[in-house]
């Protein structure tokens, strides 16, 4: 058959509503619920776009957008309501093609873990060409070669349950690959990732666009993931509202933040430079910007010119400590180890002599790999995991002659002593309050207001009044940003994702905990939600949380908001001091193959050509501190840098 | 449960371990009907003869193997509670009320509780020396002839299949909601059994809701993947029989022969 069409997905003026289709509302309701159908209901409203053969395009919208339903309509999972849609020459609305359509388009969803149906990677991969008919020895060559091009080889024989988020998603991209698709479309498969698997995805999918040709569509929240694409689509409400090359479409800042979606962050940076005076170019690496930034040192310093006028940093800016100031003693850990299912084959070390202080007052980030100990420490903290000698039925065991007895473990928080076991871990939990990762999948009361009644009510020491009760939940609802009245009797799913993860962190904060641990706080939000989730958890330490403690993959969240932060690898804290510290000598960092946040990036490469920018790695004091570069130079073009 | 391959399977290599699942399991269904038809210590001797050769090539620990009948203790000191005292027959040696045991009781009953164990812990070792997925494939092929009266073998191994993936996932899950409520002051490990039924239902709800939400997209990221389950499926996986499976299936008549000949030789228990 001869193929003659230009366009690999070619949408004539479609529209569509979830409205009357019962079936499809509940498998977008993760992506669209946050909620935007008008009063028409429509989904879509009226989208044209075409995305040619070989191209790689990136679709770019809020939650609510209409994306991931344009991705479930391409491949016959919806139906469109009206208008047209063509895929690869043929018609989706056309029952006879739908097979044949899907065995071409794969389609990888967000979830990691909901998309792989066997146990074993292998077999996993083998469903899609199984399926189709495939004989079986070439469904063994497709294996491996989906597993090659995604860099997944040595894992043909793993259990998906192991792999970090990131593979599982490189597995679900290999088991599409095995059916051979021209187009691959991607909806929000970056949404879950750390920052560091959202950049394993995306290079697999860079890599398959342009060696395999294989027609990418690539629908993300995040603006920064569009620089590889071709060309980048916009999408708001239903519409498509913004269309281009991605540096111009990232560049157009204003419309983006109208949109609902944040420009990358090193636009962010190059916005606050130009805004302090200095003329830059819109640069969206680290080793631009130091370009832009070296050379327009050195042009100023023959030329001098009105930049960053007055700002000067101030000694005690310059001079962060590295010791906590105050109370040390918050937390106070020493040699804690802690082994799962010991005494089995599987036994497993995730903790091997933890030391760790955090002061009262802190805004604490603990960074480290999956599996590097940290979720298992945290568990700690307020004794979901008991220490052994915490347990009731602990009995102390007469040290065996000759034998070093080990040294002690010592675990106290807020003033409790985790290795007694009288120790009340009721009031302790009541104290140290846990946000665990996804809350808001951990609603489950008819009401908002029982939800987050629900631990105020199991830890008060006598019953409250129905007056006292509602006065916390209304102090705790209207902390986290929601309207006490309006939301106080819906159910807690029919609110949006982000809602629903306030009422949950409203549900931890109503008892007043003295201490905040959140693992994770921002994961799966979009860039905006990410920033508006952090200026709230500012907002409750400075207002009801003495101390913060975030768990995060994202170095550039730990820069921007922690006073210190702890480097946990191998069930061990390897460094534990501020980010300024910690991001100046990064080395560490990448030997354990973490991230160091753009700043540091930037700062590096600026270093590389002579330019000393020193600053604690916000973007804030980064931007300061470049400003200041240009302020110091003598004046009458006396260049003194290299 | 964490990072474990749920169930007992315990990772060696061993003869045992490679053989085919469905050698398995056709082994150890000789091995019941062995275990059922000894009717004296004699045959039940040949099983646990049997049973420690294999044991021994599957290096599995003993312990291991022994920490399965714990789970059965209880039934095990039931029934033999009740056949020492109400086996009737035989010349008692106490006599109490309608209670007396005879010294054929005592015969008996140990021989009950020996014939008990063996099969638990064969069939423990089966699951010991097998993993989940692959004891599916092994069901599923050997079920595979039930396909002629349109009985839906391979729907049936992809539900298990399906089943076995999110065991761990969904378990995982519950530990996060039960830890989350935990840390808001819920309990479950104290108060009578009302109490503990009523603190488990904030856990399940929103486990449902997961549970109902996965199987969605599941099911759409399936048919994405052409899921049809129609006639032009094929199959990627095939199981092997090989000379090692030959030979176990040979020592499972052999076992069966032997037991049966003691069975006709020698006098019966009692």
């Amino acid at each position: 058959m001869t193929e003659i069409y230009e366009e690999a997905v070619k949408f004539e003026n479609v529209r569509f509503s979830y409205e009357g289709k019962g079936d499809g509302v509940s498998a977008t309701e993760e992506t669209e619920s946050d909620g935007f159908f008008d009063g028409e209901g429509f989904a879509l409203r009226g989208v044209s776009l075409s995305v040619k053969k070989g191209e790689f395009v990136a679709l770019l919208g809020h939650n609510g957008s209409g994306k991931s339903t344009l991705a479930r309509l391409i491949n016959g999972l919806l139906f469109p309501t009206s208008g047209k849609i063509t895929v690869l020459g043929r018609e989706v609305t056309d029952d006879k093609n739908i097979f044949e359509i899907r065995r071409r388009v794969g389609l990888v969803f967000q979830n990691p873990d909901n998309q792989t149906v066997a146990s074993i990677v292998e077999d996993d991969i083998a469903f899609g060409p199984e399926n189709v008919g495939v004989p079986r020895k070439e469904i063994g060559e497709r294996i491996e070669f989906a597993l090659n091009a995604v860099g997944m080889s040595k894992f043909r024989y793993a259990t998906p349950a192991r792999l970090s988020g990131g593979q599982k998603q490189r597995i679900a991209i290999a088991g599409v690959l095995a059916l051979k698709p021209e187009i691959m479309i991607l909806d929000e498969s970056t949404a879950m990732l750390d920052p560091r698997g959202r950049r394993e995805v995306v290079e697999v999918v860079k890599r398959l666009n342009e060696e395999e040709g294989i027609t990418v569509l690539l629908i993300t929240h995040f603006p920064e993931e569009a620089l590889l694409a071709d060309r980048a689509i916009v999408m708001n409400k239903g519409e498509v509202v913004m269309e281009g090359r991605p540096e111009e479409i990232l560049g157009r800042s204003e419309d983006l933040r109208s949109f609902r979606l944040l420009p990358p962050r090193p636009l962010r940076i190059c916005e606050q430079l130009r805004a302090g005076g200095l003329e830059i170019a819109d640069c969206f690496g680290a080793e631009t910007l130091a370009t832009e930034i070296a050379s327009a040192l050195s042009h100023a310093a023959e030329k001098p010119q009105e930049v960053g006028a007055g700002v000067r940093l101030s000694e005690n800016e310059t001079e962060q400590n590295d010791t906590v100031t105050g109370d040390l003693g918050e937390i106070l850990c020493e040699n804690l180890s802690y082994v799962y299912n010991p005494n089995s084959p599987f036994s497993t070390h995730a903790l091997s002599g933890v030391d760790l202080n955090v002061g009262a007052g802190e805004f604490f980030g603990i960074i480290g790999h999956t599996g590097s100990g940290k979720s298992t420490f945290v568990q700690h903290l307020n004794a979901l995991i008991k220490l052994p000698t915490a347990q009731k039925k602990y009995k102390a065991k007469k040290p065996k002659k000759g034998e070093a007895p080990l040294p002690a473990t010592r675990l106290t928080v807020g003033g409790f002593d985790l290795t007694d076991k009288t120790t009340d871990f009721k009031a302790l939990r009541s104290k140290v309050g846990m946000v665990f990762q996804y809350p808001e999948y951990q609603l489950f009361a008819e009401t908002v207001f029982d939800d987050v009644a629900f631990g105020l009510k199991n830890f008060a020491k006598e019953p409250l009044t129905d007056e006292q009760t509602a006065e916390a939940v209304k102090e705790a609802l209207s902390t986290v940003g929601l309207d006490y009245a309006e939301v106080k009797n819906r159910s807690p799913f029919e609110l949006s994702g982000g809602q629903r993860r306030r009422v949950a962190i409203a549900g931890v904060i109503v008892t007043k905990p003295e201490i905040l641990v959140l693992d994770e706080p921002a994961a799966g939000l979009d860039p905006l939600g990410k920033e508006e989730i952090m200026k709230l958890l500012h907002k409750i330490h400075k207002d009801w949380c003495k101390t913060v403690i975030i768990v995060s993959h994202d170095m550039d969240e730990i820069a921007e908001n922690c006073t210190r932060a702890a480097v946990f690898s191998a069930g061990k804290v390897v460094r534990a001091c501020s980010p300024k510290a910690l991001f100046s000598a990064p080395e560490q960092l990448i030997s354990l193959g973490l991230d160091i946040p753009f700043t540091a990036k930037v700062t590096e490469e600026l270093e590389k050509r002579g330019v000393k920018a020193q600053s604690d790695f916000t973007s804030g004091d980064f931007v300061r501190s470049v400003l200041a570069l240009f302020g110091e130079l003598p004046a009458g073009g006396e260049a003194s840098h290299a | 449960m964490r990072d474990v391959t749920f169930g007992q399977y315990y990772p060696v290599d061993s003869p045992v371990h490679k053989c085919d699942p469905r050698t398995k399991i056709l082994f150890l269904i000789l091995y019941i009907v062995a275990v059922f038809s000894a009717k004296n210590f004699f045959g039940l001797g040949a099983c646990a003869f049997a049973f420690l050769i294999i044991t021994l090539c599957s290096s599995v620990p003993i312990g291991s193997i022994f920490r399965s009948v714990r789970g059965v203790v209880f039934l095990l000191l039931f029934t033999a509670i009740l056949n020492l005292f109400f086996y009737s027959g035989g010349e008692p040696l106490v006599k109490w009320g309608i209670i007396e045991i005879s010294k054929e009781g005592i015969y008996y009953t140990v021989f009950l509780a020996a014939r008990l164990i063996l099969l638990v812990m064969g069939s423990s070792l089966l699951t010991l020396t097998t993993t989940p997925v692959s004891l599916t494939d092994g069901i599923e092929s050997l079920l595979y002839p039930l396909k002629l009266v349109r009985f839906p073998v391979h729907e049936l191994a992809l539900i298990m299949s399906i089943a076995l993936r999110f065991i761990p996932i969904l378990s995982d899950e519950t530990a996060r909601i039960m830890n989350a409520q935990r840390a808001r002051g819920a309990d479950f490990e104290t108060g009578g059994i009302i109490k503990r039924v009523k603190a488990v239902v904030p856990v399940l709800i929103p486990l449902l809701i997961s549970a109902f939400r996965r199987a969605d997209e599941l099911g759409d990221a399936m048919d994405a993947r052409c899921y049809s389950g129609s006639k032009v499926r094929t199959k990627y996986k095939k199981l092997r029989f090989g000379w090692r499976d030959a030979f176990a299936c040979l020592f499972g008549v052999a076992l069966l022969t032997a037991v049966l000949l003691f069975r006709a030789y020698f006098a019966h228990v009692v």
